[in-house]
């Protein structure tokens, strides 16, 4: 990726403050994406998102070029949502199991009314790979190798999850009446 | 409009709220303007905690261990005479030669184990 080089070059030309601010207009998206796939809350995934640039910010001195910066950026996503989920999670058991479910249902609301609320329904019923495949592909028209990328799986693996996906997605919009095309 | 071009439109404007950029370059010129000793100070609480964590967790461990152990101890030393009988049975009835290559390959699984362990 161009931009990716301009960025290494910043960085290696001991620039890193500006090779951050450019940076971080260029994975805003994708590091939001990412992390919104993985926890299906809009609150939580900037709360994760703003983590992540921050511990970008930290880290971007060190970074050694060995991994793809993209590769770099979406490994730290995972993990800083990972542990988020993790956190949540944690929160959640010591309460109630009433809570709980609570909790995990209303994660999957978004915080705005989305406009098609009856594909966003079967999009949030799918698996979770094939939901967070949907999800990254369609954000912003990605190449499968980049969803593969940020979702840290084989590019089959992941063309696998999104024809299941369209499957599941075309059945359930015939079902309910609702497919056009 | 089928299902391609609404998923598009349903997910394509998925992104973080407006002010994003500058949520961040607050937060990074806080974490920038805190004196070093804050930062240390920070590192080193942070280091006592996990250093507790693994105290407990070691603790934990432990006890399990204890608890296991005693429990294969209760168990053996309530049945001692129908092991004793099994083993000494089971013994008599294996080939000689397969119970050496068992061992020999027990032996060797655990060898490699505690190499891989050294190594990793």
């Amino acid at each position: 990726m161009p931009a990716d080089d301009a960025i290494i070059a910043l960085i290696q030309g001991g620039r890193a403050g500006e090779a951050f601010e450019r940076l971080m207009p260029a994975y805003r998206r994708r590091v939001f994406g990412l992390a919104y796939s993985l926890l299906r809350d809009r609150g939580a995934a900037e709360d994760v998102a703003q983590e992540v640039f921050v511990k970008l910010w930290q880290a971007l001195p060190r970074y050694d070029g060995r991994a793809q910066l993209s590769t770099w950026i979406y490994a730290i996503t995972r993990n800083a949502a990972i542990s988020a989920m993790r956190k949540r999670r944690r929160l959640v058991s010591m309460s109630d199991p009433l809570v709980f479910e609570e909790v995990e249902s209303r994660s999957a609301i978004p915080s705005t009314e989305p406009e098609d609320p009856a594909l966003w329904r079967q999009v949030e019923a799918l698996p979770d790979k094939q939901r967070q495949a949907v999800t990254l592909y369609y954000q912003e028209e990605r190449a499968v190798d980049e969803v593969a990328a940020m979702m840290g799986l084989p590019v089959n693996t992941v063309k696998t999850h999104l024809h299941r996906a369209r499957a599941s997605l075309a059945t359930a919009l015939r079902v309910a009446g609702m497919e056009v095309a | 409009m089928n299902s391609e071009d609404r998923l598009r439109r349903l997910l394509g404007g998925l992104d973080a709220a407006p002010g994003f950029e500058e949520r961040v370059m607050r937060r990074v010129a806080a974490l920038a303007a805190a004196p070093r000793e804050d930062l240390r100070a920070q590192f080193e609480r942070r280091r006592e905690l996990t250093r507790r964590r693994l105290r407990r967790d070691a603790w934990m461990n432990g006890i399990t261990l204890l608890g296991l152990s005693a429990c294969a101890s209760a168990l053996l030393w309530r049945y001692a005479p129908e092991v004793q009988k099994l083993a000494t049975d089971s013994m008599a009835l294996m080939d000689p030669g397969l119970l050496i290559g068992g061992t020999l390959a027990a032996v060797g699984a655990a060898l490699w184990f505690l190499i891989r362990q050294s190594r990793g």
